[in-house]
């Protein structure tokens, strides 16, 4: 074909808008943008992002209550965060609080979304009522199995009693591990919802063709489980995991209702301290430093949580 | 129609939420009270700004805040230059306020020897940093020993203990007579209790915790140890019980499930309160001097109060200012006459403690006999009292739970309360 002939069989170009001016529209289309996104940037700001530099520059400040004025003190107080074995014992308690909390709502919350996504009697209800954790607000509920463990009128020295298991009531919040094991179970009760409602909504999508041909082949429960639901919730998995690493390493009011951090500080976890150290020894800089090394705790999860939303977008 | 009944509907709560803000700001002074959070109390703090703002004309803005939430919201106030024109402190948080900005000293605004004529030297002395008189009593007393007079009986213990042997041996007969009880109920959840049973115990046995010139004490002798090694044995027997703080205890000796405590007079109130009873519980409330280690030595008790605070922009105040007169009010005969009789306490100044219906309180008479020589705490008088009381707190509950030996729970102490006393400057 010729090059005339190729210009003859070309499309002709778009009719252009005498009003219209070069790249107009894209400009346009980025200002409404910039100004939808507006109210939320300047929430984002004055919220979150202000007191997170103000807490980071207070990390490089000493103060107290008996400085007046914040007084420039460099790294000094993240010399003295490795210097103090409190705090990094904090890191390892925040550490086992969220992988046993992390873990065990994630094994509870998909089981309780495996019995919920079955055809029953009642399911409805049943699935309506299992939200109740997520529905209280959780120092609520954090006192109410502060008194299940009640040493003196607690259900569960009750019950256990009953059944001959213990013979004298036990005081469950008294012991480091007694203590950690109560606030692990109150958190994992109060996440199972939230779990749960992620893996009911991934089991829901899924093809029951595929799980029905896996049976007809003589395939049991555990391994369709395995072989084709869990691959079938592994991005469902990894959000919920991310999500509940981050929740956890934020948790403060449930523990902090249920146990003070204590007995001793047993599960004093890095929110508790930084809490204990601003608000109960007024070492507002030495906090803001615990809070600015617990951030970096965060981040990682956090980096892993936006990368896969923004390669799923 | 409708549109119009809106828009009159909005205006009208536009215009209430006006003037509600306005009354609000109109206020000549704002009083932060931890008393006026308090159920028993609120009643009495609510008739004293009453009987203030009918005297003066002057209006009062209560701010009530919980016991525990009172230290942090003075801080972040004065962070936020919001401070409250007078504040009530306990006397132990005294020394961490000293260098907030505002705080007025009150030898300033009335003279030191006006004061020193008006007030017990005692209840004065709990509001003095060094020279300045940073606060003025509102209510004094000390933290001794209650007992509960009819589980004692019930226990068969006919005599009050006096010594350690016979203290031990009360708990013993109450433990075994009294089912399902907690003989003593000692603080061993809340790091602030722990130091009060622990602090009390330790001065009995001869010991203390930190010197006059902030010398960490505790650890070089015996006293600290067969403190808390007496406090370990009462829950090895099961003579005190784990996951017991001071509004525990006071439940449980209201309900007859435990004999003995240590507490501020004004735990007649609580009792009062808790036991349903009212008044009628008072023939159970026996005031008792702590039990010695040695017949014969003073027993010991813990000074305690409450106190008033005023702050100004400037940190100066005239005694016509209208925080100036609430305090003067608060200080009066009029006020002191009523007030700490209400919340089961000693008034603060000589007039009133002469006052008939004061020395005709059999209780207070008999808290005066029984724990009116206390000692000053000493560990609130510093700056890092706080730090200090979780140092504290934390090693001795570590022994009371069996988490570590009395020794190295002593000797942890030692170490940390060093460390933390190393860069403190004593302010008094």
């Amino acid at each position: 074909m010729s090059v005339a002939a190729e210009i003859t069989s070309a499309p002709a170009p778009a009719q252009v808008s005498p009003h219209a001016v070069r790249g107009g529209l894209k400009a346009g289309q980025r200002r409404i943008g910039m100004l939808l996104l507006l109210p939320a940037a300047i929430a984002f700001g004055l919220v979150i992002l202000y007191p997170f530099l103000q807490a980071l520059a207070l990390s490089l400040f000493e103060y107290t209550l008996e400085t007046p004025a914040p007084r420039f003190y460099g790294l000094g107080n993240f010399a003295k965060i490795a210097a103090t074995p409190d705090v990094w014992q904090a890191f390892v308690t925040t550490a086992i609080y969220v992988f046993f909390t992390t873990t065990g709502t994630l094994i509870l919350g998909l089981g309780w979304a495996l019995i919920l996504n079955q055809p029953f009697r009642g399911r409805g209800l049943l699935r309506s009522m299992s939200l109740l954790p997520w529905v209280l607000p959780s120092t609520v509920s954090a006192f109410v199995w502060g008194w299940i463990f009640n040493s003196r009128y607690g259900v569960l020295n009750a019950f256990l009693l009953e059944l001959g298991v213990i013979d004298m009531p036990q005081a469950w919040l008294s012991t480091s591990t007694g203590a950690m094991i109560a606030v692990i179970i109150t958190k994992i009760w109060l996440s199972i919802p939230l779990f749960m409602a992620f893996f009911l909504a991934g089991l829901q999508n899924m093809d029951r063709e595929q799980v029905d041909a896996a049976r007809v082949d003589g395939a049991n429960n555990w391994a369709i489980l395995r072989d084709h639901v869990l691959p079938h919730l592994r991005p469902v998995l990894i959000v919920v995991v991310v999500l509940g690493v981050i929740g956890n390493l934020q948790q403060f009011d449930t523990i902090y209702a249920l146990t003070g951090g204590g007995p001793v500080r047993a599960t004093a976890v890095l929110s508790v301290e930084v809490y204990r150290r601003a608000f109960e020894q007024w070492d507002v800089g030495f906090a803001s430093a615990i809070g600015v090394l617990w951030v970096a705790t965060l981040l990682p999860p956090a980096f892993l949580y936006l990368r896969m939303l923004v390669k799923g977008a | 129609m409708k549109k119009i009944k809106s828009i009159a509907s909005v205006a009208m709560l536009a215009a209430g939420l006006g003037l509600s803000g306005q009354a609000a700001n109109a206020a000549d002074l704002s009083f932060m009270s931890f008393s006026y959070a308090e159920e028993a109390a609120k009643p009495s703090v609510e008739a004293l700004l009453k009987g203030f703002e009918a005297q003066t004309k002057l209006t009062v803005e209560p701010l009530g805040y919980a016991w525990g939430d009172m230290q942090k919201n003075i801080f972040l106030r004065s962070r936020s230059k919001t401070l409250p024109s007078v504040a009530q402190l306990s006397e132990r948080w005294l020394p961490s306020f000293a260098n907030v900005a505002g705080l007025v000293d009150l030898n300033e605004v009335y003279g030191k020897d006006k004061l020193a004529a008006v007030f017990a030297p005692d209840a004065l002395a709990m509001g003095q940093i060094g020279s300045k008189q940073y606060a003025l009593p509102l209510i004094s007393g000390s933290i001794g020993l209650i007992a509960n007079k009819a589980v004692l009986e019930k226990a068969g213990v006919t005599k009050t203990p006096t010594t350690i042997e016979e203290f031990r041996n009360a708990l013993v007969a109450v433990r075994d007579k009294v089912p399902n009880s907690v003989p003593y109920t000692m603080a061993t959840k809340n790091n602030g209790s722990i130091l009060l049973d622990f602090m009390i115990w330790t001065w009995t046995f001869g010991g203390e915790i930190i010197d006059e010139q902030g010398k960490v004490k505790i650890g070089n002798g015996e006293a600290g140890k067969q403190a808390l090694g007496f406090m370990v044995g009462l829950m090895k027997d099961r003579l005190a019980a784990p996951e017991i703080d001071r509004p525990d205890a006071r439940r449980l000796v209201a309900q007859g499930a435990s004999a003995f405590f240590f507490d501020a007079p004004q735990a007649r109130t609580h009792l009062r309160s808790f036991s349903g009873q009212g008044p009628a519980f008072d023939a159970n409330v026996l005031p008792l001097a702590t039990p010695v280690a040695i017949a014969g030595k003073e027993p010991a008790s813990i000074q305690w109060g409450h106190l008033l605070v005023q702050f100004s922009a400037d940190g100066k105040a005239k005694a016509d200012t209208p925080a100036s007169q609430f305090i003067t009010y608060l200080t009066s005969d009029d006020a002191q006459s009523k007030f700490p009789l209400e919340q089961s306490a000693l008034p603060v100044t000589k007039s009133a403690r002469a006052n008939p219906k004061v020395t005709g309180d059999a209780f207070l008479t008999a808290w005066a006999k029984a724990a009116g020589n206390p000692r000053r705490n000493e560990v609130g008088i510093w700056p890092n009292a706080a730090e200090l009381t979780q140092i504290i707190g934390e090693e001795a509950q570590g022994a009371l739970l069996g988490q570590k030996s009395v020794d190295d729970a002593i000797q942890a102490m030692h170490k940390r309360l060093e460390t933390s006393m190393a860069n403190v400057n004593k302010q008094n």
